[in-house]
This record gives C-alpha cells, sequence and structure tokens, in this order.
C-alpha cells in the first residue's frame, strides 16, 4: 500500500490552484483583552463563528473578492457547515470539512475536477472562551483512539502522549532536553517578531529548563497555547488567480498518508515515530513539486507540542532518524538560520489554531515584505501536518 | 470497597476483557484465523478481517518502551505526580500501565516487568486493574 508518485495523475495538478486571500483573527489582542490582562480560560468573548466569519471577511478584502464569488466551502471540524453556509449568505457548489491540510488538498481538488472555482476555507475556535478541556476527568469520550481509552491507569492528555514518544526518543537517541528546548526558544523568538503573536516576551534555554513539568518529560513551553482565533484562505483556480489582489501563492505539492494500525496501542508513535507515514507522503510531495528538503526555504510544522518538529524533520529526511536534537540547534531552525521553521511563532507561541494559522504564514512568507520576520528570498515553503499518524504536506511556491 | 478509578471505556468487546479481569486473568483476543493479537478490544481482526477470536492468556510479562510522569493533576483519583508506561508484551502488543513495587528512577528502557492486580471500581462495577512490576526472583 505504499504511496507513490502518481505522475500522470498528480503531475498535471501541481500549481493549478492558487492562495489568493488569507485572514487572520488578531490573536495576541483579544488574548490579552481591553485591560492588557491575558482573559482567564471560561471568560467567554466570542464563539467560534464569531471568530471565523471575521477571519473569512479579512481573507476576502485580501484577495479582493466578493462573498458572492465563493462557489466551495471547507470548515474546520468546530463549525457546522450548513450553519456558516447560512450565516454566511452562502449557497456553495460544494463543500468539504477537516483540518487545514486535508481541506486544501480535498479543495484542489474539486477545483480541479470542475466542481468548483474559488474555495473559502474557514476554521474558528473560542476554544479559551469555552474553557475546553484537552485531558483530565472532564473530557468524557473521544472514541476508543482517544487517550481516554486509558483513563483507569490515569493517562490522559495528547501532551501526555507526546511526552511518550519524546522519552522514546531519549531513550534510543540521547537527545537531550536542551535540544528539545531549543524548539521552543526558537519559536518564541519568532513570536517576537510577530505583533499578531499571543506570546510577546522572549524565553531563554535557561527559562525553558527552570519552567515546570507538566507531562514530563515535556516541560511548560513544550505545550501549545490555549487561545481564541480564526483563521481563513481562499483557494482558486490559477487561471482565474490574476485577477485578485495580491500575488498568488501557487499550491505546488501535496501527499497524504495515514498511519492508523495499532495506533491506541501507541505502536506507531513508540517504535516508529510515525516515520513511515512521513516518507510516504514525502515520496508524494517532493516530487509533485519538483523540490526536495534541500529546496524548502520556509518550514512550518504541526507543533500542539516542540517534539512534533522533531519527528517530522528526521521523517521528512531533514536529517537522519535520531538526530532531530542536534539539528535543531544553534539556530539552525530560526529566521536567519538554515531552515527557517514555524516563523509565525506557530501553535506555541502565535495561536493554537490545530494547523490552520500556518498556512497564512507560509504564504505572506512567500509573498515577502515582512520585516524582521521575513525569509529572505523566500521561494518555496513547506507545512507538514503530522497528527498522531494522519500526516499530510502542502508545498507551496511563489506564484509570477 | 474498591479504589474509585477514573472511568473506562466499554463497549461489548470491553466487557469481556474485565470480567476476566474479576478473576484476575489478564486475556487478550486472539485471531483465530491469523493469530494476531489486539487490544483495545474490538470485533474484527485488523488483519485479515475474521470475526473469529479467543480469549487468550497473557504470559504477563513485557519489556518497558516509554514512560511519562505527570507532574500536574488531572484526576482526583490520580494525583501529581503519576507515573505511566508503555510495555510491549511478550506476545507482541503494546499496553499501557502503571509501575508498583519499584522506583520511577529505576525503570529502563527494555527492563522485563510482570502483571500485578489491583482493585478498582467505577460505574459500571468492582474489577482489577492489570499493572506491572519487578520480576520475582
Ligand atoms: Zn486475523
Amino acid at each position: 500500500m505504499a504511496v507513490s508518485f502518481d505522475r500522470e495523475r498528480l503531475g498535471p495538478l501541481k500549481d493549478t490552484v492558487a492562495v489568493v486571500g488569507v485572514g487572520e483573527t488578531d490573536y495576541g489582542a483579544d488574548y490579552r483583552g481591553a485591560g492588557g490582562k491575558a482573559m482567564a480560560k471560561g471568560e467567554v468573548r466570542y464563539d467560534s463563528y464569531t471568530l471565523a466569519s471575521r477571519a473569512l471577511k479579512r481573507a476576502l478584502d485580501d484577495a479582493g473578492l466578493k462573498k458572492d464569488e465563493i462557489d466551495g466551502l471547507c470548515t474546520g471540524p468546530t463549525l457546522s457547515s450548513e450553519r456558516a453556509c447560512e450565516l454566511w449568505g452562502m449557497n456553495p457548489r460544494w463543500s468539504g470539512s477537516g483540518d487545514a491540510a486535508q481541506c486544501i488538498i480535498e479543495a484542489a481538488m474539486a477545483i480541479n475536477c470542475g466542481l468548483c472555482t474559488t474555495v473559502a476555507l474557514v476554521y474558528g475556535n473560542a476554544q479559551r472562551s469555552m474553557d475546553t478541556a484537552y485531558g483530565g476527568s472532564r473530557v468524557t469520550g473521544g472514541g476508543i483512539t482517544s487517550y481516554f481509552y486509558y483513563a483507569p491507569w490515569g493517562l490522559t492528555s495528547q501532551g501526555a502522549l507526546y511526552a511518550l514518544l519524546f522519552q522514546r526518543h531519549k531513550l534510543l537517541y540521547g537527545t537531550t532536553d536542551e535540544q528539545l528546548g531549543a524548539i521552543a526558544v526558537a519559536f518564541r523568538k519568532h513570536a517576537c517578531m510577530n505583533p499578531n503573536a499571543v506570546m510577546q516576551k522572549p524565553i531563554t534555554i535557561e527559562d525553558y529548563m527552570k519552567a515546570p513539568y507538566v507531562a514530563e518529560p515535556l516541560r511548560l513551553f513544550d505545550y501549545c497555547l490555549i487561545n481564541d482565533g480564526g483563521v481563513a484562505i481562499i483557494l482558486r483556480r490559477a487561471d482565474m488567480a490574476k485577477d485578485c489582489r495580491q500575488t498568488p501563492v501557487m499550491v505546488s505539492g501535496f501527499g497524504w498518508s495515514e498511519e492508523n494500525v495499532d495506533a491506541t496501542q501507541l505502536r506507531p508513535r513508540l517504535k516508529d515515530f510515525y516515520h513511515t507515514a512521513h516518507r510516504e507522503v514525502a515520496a508524494q510531495v517532493y516530487p509533485m513539486a519538483g523540490v526536495g528538503p534541500k529546496d524548502i526555504d520556509v518550514f512550518a510544522t504541526y507543533d500542539s507540542f516542540s517534539v512534533h518538529l522533531l519527528a517530522s524533520l528526521e521523517g521528512f529526511g531533514f536529517c537522519k532518524e535520531g538526530e532531530g536534537g542536534p539539528f535543531v540547534q544553534n539556530g539552525r531552525i530560526e529566521i536567519g538560520g538554515e531552515l527557517p521553521c514555524n516563523t509565525s511563532g506557530g501553535m506555541l507561541s502565535e495561536s493554537y489554531m490545530q494547523s490552520w494559522n500556518h498556512q497564512p504564514e507560509l504564504v505572506r512568507q512567500l509573498r515577502g515584505g515582512l520585516g524582521q520576520r521575513q525569509v529572505q528570498g523566500a521561494e518555496v515553503a513547506q507545512y507538514v501536518h503530522d497528527v498522531a499518524g494522519k500526516c499530510k504536506s502542502i508545498i507551496y511556491t511563489k506564484g509570477g | 470497597m474498591a479504589t474509585p478509578r477514573p472511568i473506562r471505556s466499554m463497549d461489548p468487546y470491553a466487557e469481556q476483557f474485565w470480567a476476566y479481569t474479576q478473576k484476575k486473568e489478564f486475556r487478550l483476543q486472539k485471531c483465530c484465523d491469523c493469530g494476531k493479537f489486539r487490544w483495545p478490544p474490538g470485533p474484527t481482526c485488523d488483519k485479515c478481517l475474521s470475526d473469529e477470536f479467543e480469549w487468550a492468556a497473557m504470559g504477563g510479562q513485557g519489556k518497558v518502551l516509554s514512560w511519562t510522569t505527570f507532574r500536574r493533576g488531572y484526576f482526583p483519583e490520580y494525583p501529581a505526580p503519576h507515573t505511566v508506561i508503555v510495555l510491549e508484551l511478550d506476545e507482541g502488543p503494546l499496553f499501557v500501565a502503571y509501575p508498583v513495587d519499584m522506583e520511577v528512577a529505576d525503570l529502563r528502557e527494555g527492563m522485563t516487568l510482570s502483571l500485578r492486580w489491583t482493585d478498582g471500581q467505577d460505574k459500571y462495577g468492582e474489577y482489577n486493574l492489570p499493572v506491572f512490576g519487578p520480576v520475582s526472583s
């Protein structure tokens, strides 16, 4: 079942769809609130539709499109497509749902099949307002494949599952806490160059090491934020993209592979670090885009926990298996380094938008003009979605 | 009264697993057609889709793959610090449990641990929880 690149069918889809608009809410300002004080969990300011609507309006304005030019809609998991369409007065010819990478791949297929020409991908999550729980006794379900299954033994939370992964990495390869800490420190440095990021105070490796453990060996700064926000992305058939306000960014490659066998047992997580799925996605996304890891100017990975980056860098061939620890040190993953990663600050320090906020950041890096945060000469950007073995990747390139 | 624990996920197959624990029997489903063990319990063999299975008795030994220590309390029943381990059972499946009769500092990658039982209860009733400790000499 190994994924290989279908040159005949996927090859022609390269650059057929462009990102023409992106919009996000004011993560930092919303988090800090009017008084400049961080909002408490459960202090209701928004619902998910408020945030999604605001992001959609901004993405349309960014693209210079009217809402009636949207003929396809993809919604993130917190939104009902039916309610979103009613709220926004849309009668799309096609709709889909999922995480950001899944929606981009689905929308690219729908556009290429002629089902629609211009798709809005919209996400909103009022998780701080709603005090969403990601572990413990307030989580009452999630199905057999969730950490919920292990509650009788006291195992709970995605964070603990990634702590088990990092502990295994430490045991096998001797990876150190200081090496992992370089990731949180780099992403925070990036957030401090991003006025829209929630976190604006730099941290040092000493701050990282002094911070309390949550699920050891993961510490506070290895965990993503819990904040409110919304993201929207407008994808359009490439030949129609020139009508839009911004320089288009092309969707040049995509790949998808899942590793679900014995997943609740944690086998792919602890015995493979999900590398089988990484390798299969790499075998599709790179040849489709006509680039390799060495050509990537800006990289972003799903980072609900810092350790995602180690696994994806190794799995996609940026370094050898087990060498992620030394790889992320000495500024290599920082802006100005060899492979700038999660340049917005990511989900650790910009905003926890469950993969959605990475897409506008990569698009903006390719458009250029981000000031001190700009990766100089950025032409090829890669997003890796690596969530519990559901792996996807998108490669974006600068359009003409 | 048995020790209260966070609630189990229950379905017709999990029910059978936990029923065996009342007799302190540690049994996992084994496919009658291809022999693959499965965990968590379920209706079908993921390797061959057969629905014929037996509840095979496990030897009760496994090697430590990884562990994590909760430094923040998530369940009132498990105040921090609480350590959870993942073992690779001799029969093949990986199994989540927690270590007993040993210090967390003495955990090592690949060390063999063996089955112990501790009591538990939730809204589905009383049961015994499989946990793991040092191999007795
Ligand atoms: Zn079978």
